[in-house]
């Protein structure tokens, strides 16, 4: 479970009671009247820093925007005994391991040990390792290696919480991430093609239509109110939540009979996440049966069952939700994520339209 | 298509409509010996694009070094010199021979008679601490509440012990400012029966009364209005902070305001509910054209245009005609963001 002390919310539990009520409607009414599954539109581009590997930016259009840098280093992989020579290499000797990519998250006003910020970027990590595939792109023979930092700020205060944007932004960031190509062979030490021209991508690309072949993963944030399961989620639509799920999907190497599903890709669930939502600290709301400052006398009368009405709910009155998430709503929100054509596989295919350099 | 990613687009130029004179280079009284504002070609002539229409400066950036100008807001004259330096980032305004500096975002500067929208953030033995967006935190005393009931008395310890039951960490109020102090900060009171604690509608902060779009000084901050669609009634604050609440009208208590009524107690009734932390029952459609308002408020910000009572109204009903247009799409016809809300804003702009 997440913290989520770093963005605690304040809002008056007659707001809370007011957006709960509106987000457990069917369909749901969200307060900047957006679909559940529609995104807040976004401005993207790479290759923006030009001393990187590669490098993507996002903005929201309330001013939230997060820069990704990538950079790349040669490094000597330890526990490789010298001397040994092989000249050939087979593809399954390939091998990568977690520690050769780095990742930093920076938040504004956060600090860098706090307990939010740590989970982001174990998030963003878990997602790109949990899979074998992305560290394996990073070797270049047995006794070299890439060594990857992935640096990737928040440039304004978080206004809502964070973890979509910065995936998005790292994505796009690796997409657009390009190697020098390697001139030596074999196992000799490594030296590279100074022209960053013929340098290729990290994520091979086809030749014709300039499509990656393979992707890296994205984590979306999904919240569920109720029966309602909200993509994308603002941060007061998050105060309210009674279940806030990371999800992080990938793609699904190809079977071969991709034309039987229709159009989309197939997709891999990586990780499964719980992020603490901050409803569950929030004040609640008092009725007016047993508010003090209620009524016209302004006297307060003793009350003998405040105790009773803590344990029942009032309409219109805020309660934080509380016990666990219900098993159904969490496999809901998964498989809504993951479908075929599904929210995922828009999200992927609106980051493929985007111009990569 | 649940997501949009657009390619960047530079920022559409500064709208400033309310200084149109303010060009520098035009230099209208030349006959009066006034000389271009641009003194000093600048060293590196990339950073400064003389031509733009409205001239922006950075902190620090020497306006002129003439000295037949004045310096007015937002400006300073460093000691020994004689130059007028900008100490905000925004555009330069010129009166007459005073220069001033518009800043393109500040914080909202309060005055006296502002009506604000606050929220609680703090709650000290004989006052709250009230967030209005400026760059102090405002103050609430006890004393200048008013207490349920409408009854008049001095307070007592018993008030001060149960200071939360007015108002806790995060309640929203309208208030208006009633002082300020030497260094800027204000003290509220909510001593109407129209100021008191929010309820029944969500809250939306945009830039106040400071620079760039957002919300103007107006004669009507609060109104209410019929809502499309069978919404009902709904009631619009715009606090001159920027933060803005739009909830569902509710209508004065009537059962007791015949023969009985005095104005006394009138005002008990109505304040009775003036602490409540409780809705009232809110229909979807209302909810439905809340969320619509809402979406117009953000999206005149976003498009860089004033919000005030006039815009809002003239900005809605172009969102309820848009929508209608568009058809039945369900719920989708509430969305006013991204193309829509520059739709809207070049709807607005065109009459």
């Amino acid at each position: 479970m997440a913290t989520t002390t770093s963005q605690q919310v304040l809002l008056c539990p007659a707001e809370l009671a007011y957006l709960h009520s509106s987000l457990s409607l069917t369909p749901p009414i969200r307060p900047d009247g957006r679909t559940p599954t529609h995104f807040r539109p976004l401005v993207a581009e790479t290759d923006i820093l030009p001393g990187t590997n590669g490098s993507a930016r996002i903005c929201f259009a309330d001013g939230t925007e997060a820069i990704v840098g990538v950079k790349a280093e040669v490094e000597k992989t330890r526990g490789v005994e010298e001397g040994v020579e092989e000249s050939e290499v087979r593809e399954d000797e390939k091998e990568g391991r977690s520690e050769w990519v780095e990742l930093t998250v920076e938040i504004p006003g956060v600090r860098d040990d706090d307990g939010g910020t740590a989970f982001l970027s174990a998030m963003l990590g878990e997602a790109l390792l949990s899979d074998g595939g992305f560290v394996k792109r990073l070797w270049i023979n047995r006794r070299w290696h890439w060594k990857l930092y992935l640096d990737i700020l928040l440039i304004s205060p978080p206004l809502s919480y964070p973890l979509p944007l910065l995936s998005l932004t790292t994505h796009l960031a690796l997409l657009a991430t390009r190697l020098p190509r390697l001139k030596s062979e074999g196992v000799e030490d490594p030296f590279f093609d100074d022209d960053w021209a013929a340098a290729p991508y990290l994520y091979p690309r086809d030749k014709k239509s300039g499509k990656a072949l393979a992707r890296p993963p994205v984590t979306l944030l999904v919240m569920a109110v109720g029966r309602n399961i909200i993509f994308d989620p603002a941060k007061e639509e998050l105060a309210v939540a009674d279940v806030a799920l990371a999800v992080s999907v990938g793609e699904a190497a190809e079977t071969g009979d991709n034309d039987m599903g229709g159009k989309g890709r197939k997709l891999r669930l990586l990780s499964v996440r719980t992020i603490d939502p901050p409803s569950r600290v929030t004040p609640p709301g008092v009725p007016n049966a047993t508010n003090a400052a209620y009524g016209a006398a302004g006297t307060t009368q003793k009350q003998p069952e405040a105790r009773m009405a803590e344990a029942e709910a009032v309409e219109g009155v805020w309660r934080a939700p509380r016990g666990g998430a219900k098993p159904l709503v969490m496999a809901a929100l998964v498989q809504k994520t993951l479908e075929r054509g599904g929210v995922a596989d828009e999200v992927l295919d609106a980051l493929e339209g985007v111009d990569l350099g | 298509m649940p997501i949009t990613i657009n390619p960047p687009s530079l920022r559409p130029s500064h709208r400033n409509d309310s200084s149109p004179s303010a060009d520098p280079g035009s230099n209208s009284d030349s006959s009066t010996g006034g000389t271009s504002l641009t003194t000093k070609p600048p060293p590196d002539p990339i950073i400064k694009p003389s031509s733009s229409k409205y001239s922006i400066v950075t902190p620090g950036e020497v306006i002129t070094s003439d000295p037949q100008w004045m310096r007015g807001h937002g400006t300073y004259i460093a000691s020994s010199t004689t130059s007028i330096t900008s100490s905000l980032a925004g555009t330069v305004t010129r009166t007459n021979k005073l220069l001033s500096v518009r800043p393109l975002r500040a914080r909202y500067t309060p005055e006296v008679g502002d009506l604000v929208v606050g929220r609680i953030v703090e709650v000290q033995a004989k006052r709250w601490r009230v967030d209005v967006g400026a760059v102090q935190l405002a103050s609430l005393p006890l004393s200048a509440i008013n207490l349920p009931g409408g009854i008049l008395r001095k307070r007592t310890e018993t008030d001060e012990l149960q200071i939360r039951s007015f108002f806790a960490e995060g309640d929203l109020l309208i208030a208006e400012v009633q002082q300020l102090f030497q260094d800027g900060g204000a003290v509220l009171h909510t001593r109407s029966l129209k100021y008191g604690k929010l309820r029944n509608g969500v809250f939306v902060a945009v830039a106040g009364m400071g620079g760039g779009g957002g919300v103007v000084r107006s004669r009507r901050q609060v109104w209410t209005m019929e809502a499309a669609n069978g919404g009902g009634m709904v009631d619009v604050v715009l606090g001159v902070n920027g933060y803005v609440w739009i909830s569902k009208h509710v209508e004065m208590p009537e059962g007791d305001k015949g023969a009985s009524a005095g104005i006394t107690n009138m005002e008990e009734s109505v304040s009775a509910t003036m602490y409540s932390s409780q809705n009232d029952r809110i229909g979807v459609e209302t909810m439905r054209e809340i969320a619509r308002l809402r979406g117009v408020v953000t999206a005149l910000v976003e498009n860089g245009l004033r919000v005030d009572e006039d815009m809002v109204m003239k900005g809605y009903r172009e969102a309820v005609e848009m929508a209608m247009v568009a058809g039945e799409g369900g719920n989708e016809d509430v969305y006013l963001g991204g193309e829509k809300g520059s739709q809207l804003a070049a709807a607005l702009t065109a009459v």
